[in-house]
């Protein structure tokens, strides 16, 4: 027999979908500054054509990316405790959080307000085309999984 | 904090140094303990983790203040090692222990209900409000790092003293408010709690940056402000990503003893929504 519809699993499709996203920035955040800051050290601590604004946005995000891993890991850990987790939601979110990150990093800090570049010394072009391409990908796929079946993973499972 | 402030000036004459830099940690440790031990006597348990907490924090506060680091707080890192061993990791694991429910458990009846009071009242309910803690901790650390403070500090033992215990404190209330493992009055839910850590974390972020871009004159030599600027970017973020667990944490358990709840409340009434 097919599972009662319970009204309580819809409403956490929506909650794997905030973990989702919460996940996918953190993410985001976390691999631009262990690879582009630590591993490669293209990005640069402080760029002197930095603004203010750009300061405070840079600080902001940097902030929320890894209390947004933290909240998010919680939030997915409640969802299973609940068998409530509907992964197909959590990856639309995951992928639509990281791919908007990146998006964002590429448009608004790099370009808009200038915190730094993807790299320095070289045509940044290609560069540039390449971070939002990789930003835009993700965040399409994220969006495409946003529709389709919604299955809790305690009937995946089943 | 005291043996930090002597220590950073030197003393000739007087106890030595090491034995100041061990007194307060030793002394909040032992007091801690005699708390535990009373609640024992009684029969009564205390979470061994709260106890961990309470002796890590006083092991933290003894290293920050050990002869090797306060040798080196005249530099512009050392002073960073010291501040965020001193002002957030110490606090933090102080607000894991929950010393003020200890105090409420074991104190005689007056002094329990002068600290009830205490906690209770108006000043108390002000200095704990979110927006409060947030202007005074960032504004503090703006005045000292971003103003000539910085500088007056180091001619005055007494200034020293006074700014470093007034950093300490500020640091104690972001924890109280974060952690949430003591009473507060009117203590706002888990949402508020993680708009004010991340309020925090980018200020200190920005601050960082700050520093390190315009390295001030009167925090060193440019090259040590901007290792000390990235010190207290990086070691901030690793105390600020303990503190969203600890807020998470207390909303993890709290959220599952009413799940619990609520799930033996279904077992008691099957035939209410169960007709598959």
């Amino acid at each position: 027999m097919a599972p009662p519809a319970d009204p309580r699993a819809r409403a956490l499709s929506g909650r794997s979908v905030g973990t989702g996203v919460l996940i996918g920035v953190g993410v985001a955040g976390f691999v631009d500054e262990v690879v582009f800051h630590q591993l490669l050290h293209w990005h640069h601590f402080y760029d002197r054509g930095t603004s203010a604004a750009g300061l405070v946005s840079d600080g902001l995000f940097h902030a929320f990316s890894w209390t947004a891993v933290v909240v998010g890991l919680f939030v997915l850990a409640d969802l299973h405790r609940r068998q409530a987790t509907v992964p197909r939601r959590v990856w639309a979110g995951g992928l639509t959080g990281a791919g908007a990150f990146q998006v964002y990093d590429g448009l608004v800090h790099h370009k808009l307000l200038q915190v730094h570049q993807v790299r320095y010394g070289v045509d940044l072009l290609p560069y540039d085309v390449a971070w939002l391409v990789s930003g835009a990908v993700p965040l399409v796929v994220g969006l495409l999984l946003l529709r389709g079946p919604a299955r809790p993973l305690a009937d995946v499972r089943r | 904090m005291t043996g930090a402030a002597l220590l950073a000036h030197g003393t000739a004459t007087g106890p030595p140094a090491w034995l100041i830099a061990a007194a307060l940690p030793l002394a909040g440790g032992a007091l801690y303990l005699a708390g535990v031990v009373a609640l024992a006597r009684r029969g009564a348990g205390w979470p061994p983790g709260r106890l961990r907490a309470a002796l890590a924090a006083a092991g933290c506060a003894a290293v920050a203040l050990a002869p090797p680091v306060t040798a080196r707080a005249d530099t512009f890192p050392g002073h960073v090692a010291q501040h965020l061993l001193l002002t957030m990791l110490v606090p933090l694991l102080l607000a894991l222990s929950a010393p003020v429910t200890l105090a409420l458990r074991t104190l005689p009846r007056r002094p329990r209900r002068v600290l009830l009071g205490a906690l209770r009242s108006r000043p108390a309910r002000v200095l704990t409000a979110p927006a409060v803690v947030v202007v005074l901790e960032l504004g503090s650390l703006a005045a000292v790092y971003l103003t000539p403070l910085y500088g007056l500090l180091h001619a005055s033992a007494a200034l020293h003293l006074l700014v470093h215990g007034h950093m300490v404190l500020t640091g104690c209330l972001v924890s109280w408010l974060l952690v949430g493992a003591d009473p507060m009055p009117r203590r706002p839910g888990t949402p508020v709690r993680l708009v004010v850590l991340v309020v925090l974390a980018a200020g200190h972020a920005v601050l960082a940056k700050t520093l390190f871009a315009t390295t001030p004159a009167a925090l060193g030599a440019a090259g040590e402000v901007r290792r000390g600027a990235q010190l207290l970017y990086y070691g901030g973020d690793v105390i600020e990503l303990l503190l969203a667990v600890a807020v998470m944490a207390e909303w993890w358990r709290r959220t599952g003893r009413r799940l619990r709840a609520e799930q033996r409340r279904e077992l008691a009434s099957p035939a209410s929504d169960r007709s598959v």
